[in-house]
């Protein structure tokens, strides 16, 4: 777990942690029950949730990039119980999105460990670790011309040997997929004829489709209108309450990840400044550390509601 | 390509029910380009120095003392005993039909060619001598038409010893300098992996300086004999071939074709970006090398036959996606055959044009003629096309 970590100044009580958001969510079963005994039992419990949710984390993960001589992430952990939802916040540039990158192994790490269900990831074959974890980055480029059932497809990529169709299997995981993104009425329409928000789902539709346990989404509401961004959101709530999929998600708005994540993860440069449950996080102290912005937050039953009011400067 | 084919139209509606796969739109291409093929070919079957009329000349090609005569068919894939036949056949089965055949092949091989590395490199400039195959190959055309033109080889066998000259090894020396030539591309661009703008920068660098080597050669030819035959090859021609060039072709042709229509899908995933293909499981540099390593089989077995021959590979990828869109899985098949629609088009140009127009009876390389065909054609999809050449 991510005790160990020494918690830098000015973040929040790791501690925090135990006491997460789960009671607002009390109804959700055994998940729940689950993910709390796998906190408190410090290392990596065999325990597996009913719906098959994985066990995720990263222990004193250093990662950086080859270009750079200074790692963007120096020796950070972060473990996710088995179908919760965490956000990872932070101001540009924080190594958020480097973070993810390190733990869906897509950058290779220059020290440190990423488990699923106590197995090392890297040990993985390439198919065997996209069947268990799903990756949706920041920027997906698709030809125009490809149909949005087509796409939703290749989620099932890891799936299929060189030579295999699509199986019976395959088709219903692409109908479960385009049916919990709510994309069914774009299902024959050609990719480059949506717009972004519907393209957004479209791509979040083929993660869905390769039926993970760990799914990781890069910025999945950046750039997308309110309505889209909802739809985002109800989508990653989907997840959370069905609790057979452990989620892990970088958001740039801090209002989305009070409201959507069971555990939110600061980052400030490459270091985490605070964990835990969004009430614990989401503070006028973190805010002003971290996003050196001056706000005001009040607890709603909806999460904490942030008000931002000014930017801090420190000279 | 024949869009507008009205042969297309009839037996489309009918076999769109089939499968969802074969679409309407590629059934276009299939059976447009097969009646340019066809068209094309009875030109070139009817025409030339021996003259026959149009009827002889069908005669000729379903004579059906050729055409069921298994003697004949391993004379000229297996390069056996040549059976007897009358002159007509003789001309057309043995000289000009083996060139629409050569023609056929190139284009399939190019086109496919092309259309691959427009996928690996991401790139729509891509064509099939995008990774310096097309340079290395000239260099070694070059090399052993001027400066090792005597040179003969040895092989000793157990029995006796074969003794070749080396202009008699060109075809495989240039597809095999062509070979070298993109793995020196791809060790360049190696540092923990690659990506489509290095390979396609150490390409082009690679490819310059390959190409002014190639260049700084021609000084050294001291008869026209040799610069022309050197031009020949440089610009790709298919003047002389018969079945020896389709049976040195056709097993890698094959080849690389198969493996190009069964990565099909590898090539539709490799368009969603390196970071999507990875995330969804992908060994990116495995399929990538692999991939490219099937596009310079096809390129170079091309060369082999018929040298280089440009445009093609550029043009006709876009051409097919332009009609039948970006999925691999048609964008390869509609290669295979308007690739030999254009090249089978531009031969047809290539050897009669000159006799036409200057009355003369010499060829042009077709290599010219492609770009003189294609490129207009290409610019008026161009002009037609709001969207061209986005892949």
């Amino acid at each position: 777990m991510a005790d160990e970590t020494p918690e830098p100044d000015g973040g929040v009580d790791a501690s925090l942690e135990r006491e997460d958001a789960r009671d607002r969510d009390g109804d959700t079963g055994g998940g729940t029950e689950g993910a709390t005994a796998a906190d408190v039992g410090g290392g990596i419990p065999p325990y597996r949730s009913n719906g098959g949710a994985s066990e995720f984390s990263g222990e004193d993960l250093v990662i950086g990039y080859p270009s750079a001589d200074e790692p963007v992430v120096d020796d950070e952990s972060i473990s996710v119980a088995p179908g919760e939802v965490t956000a990872l916040v932070g101001p540009n540039g924080s190594g958020k999105s480097t973070l993810l990158k390190g733990l869906a192994d897509q950058l290779s790490l220059d020290g440190g460990t990423v488990l699923i269900d106590g197995e090392e990831v890297h040990s993985f074959e390439t198919k065997e670790l996209a069947r268990r974890l799903g990756l949706l980055s920041q920027e997906n480029v698709a030809p125009d011309t490809i149909t949005v059932e087509k796409l939703v497809e290749h989620g099932r990529y890891p799936h299929r040997g060189f030579f295999d169709g699509l199986t019976d299997e395959d088709r219903a995981a692409v109908d479960r997929a385009i049916d919990l993104a709510g994309v069914d009425h774009l299902r024959g329409r050609d990719v480059g004829s949506l717009s972004g928000g519907q393209k957004q789902l479209v791509w979040i539709a083929m993660v869905l489709a390769q039926e993970t346990d760990v799914l990781l989404l890069d910025e999945p509401t950046t750039f997308l209108d309110m309505h889209h961004q909802l739809e985002v959101m109800e989508i990653v709530e989907t997840l959370r309450e069905a609790s057979d999929k452990t989620v892990v998600v970088v958001l740039h708005d801090l209002q989305q990840a009070a409201r959507l994540a069971d555990k939110v993860v600061a980052l400030q440069d490459g270091a985490v400044q605070g964990r835990g449950s969004p009430e614990a996080v989401v503070t006028e102290e973190l805010l002003a550390d971290v996003f050196e912005i001056e706000a005001e937050v009040v607890p709603t039953e909806r999460g904490p509601q942030i008000t931002p009011l000014r930017p801090l400067h420190d000279d | 390509m024949a869009s507008e084919s009205a042969s297309a139209t009839e037996p489309l509606s009918r076999r769109r029910r089939l499968t969802d796969w074969l679409s309407g739109s590629l059934w276009t291409v299939v059976f447009g380009s097969l009646a340019v093929v066809a068209v094309g070919g009875l030109v070139q079957v009817s025409f030339g120095a021996y003259s026959m009329t149009l009827v002889q000349a069908w005669q000729a090609v379903f004579n059906p003392d050729v055409v069921f005569n298994l003697q004949a068919w391993n004379a000229f894939l297996f390069g056996g005993q040549m059976p007897e036949m009358n002159q007509r056949s003789l001309v057309v089965w043995n000289i000009r039909l083996p060139r629409v055949a050569v023609a056929a092949l190139v284009g399939m091989n190019l086109a496919v060619s092309g259309a691959i590395f427009q996928a690996v490199t991401r790139n729509e400039l891509a064509s099939p001598f995008i990774l310096g195959v097309s340079s290395g190959a000239g260099l070694m055309i070059l090399l052993v038409l001027v400066v090792f033109s005597g040179v003969t080889l040895v092989i000793p066998l157990v029995v006796t010893e074969i003794t070749l000259g080396i202009s008699s090894l060109l075809p495989v020396i240039a597809a095999l300098g062509g070979i070298v030539a993109f793995l020196v591309v791809y060790a360049i661009a190696w540092k923990n992996g690659t990506s489509p703008v290095r390979l396609v920068l150490a390409g082009v660098i690679v490819g310059t300086v390959f190409s002014s080597l190639q260049t700084g050669l021609f000084f050294f030819a001291d008869d026209i004999g040799v610069v022309q035959s050197a031009i020949a090859w440089t610009t790709g021609s298919l003047t002389g071939v018969d079945w020896e060039q389709v049976r040195m072709a056709l097993p890698w042709t094959l080849v690389a074709l198969f493996l190009a229509l069964v990565s099909a899908r590898q090539l539709n995933v490799l368009l969603l970006g390196e970071d999507t293909a990875s995330s969804l499981g992908m060994n990116v540099e495995k399929v990538r090398f692999a991939l490219s390593g099937v596009a310079v089989l096809a390129a170079a077995a091309s060369i082999a036959v018929a040298g280089i021959v440009g445009f093609v590979g550029l043009i006709v990828p876009h051409m097919v996606r332009n009609i039948v869109g970006s999925d691999y899985r048609k964008l390869v098949v509609g290669c295979l055959f308007a690739g030999p629609a254009l090249m089978v088009a531009a031969d047809v140009g290539a050897r009669l044009g000159l006799s036409i127009l200057l009355g003369s009876d010499g060829q042009m390389p077709v290599g010219i003629v492609t770009g003189l065909l294609g490129g207009p054609y290409f610019l008026y999809l161009m002009r037609k096309q709001e969207r061209m050449g986005e892949i």
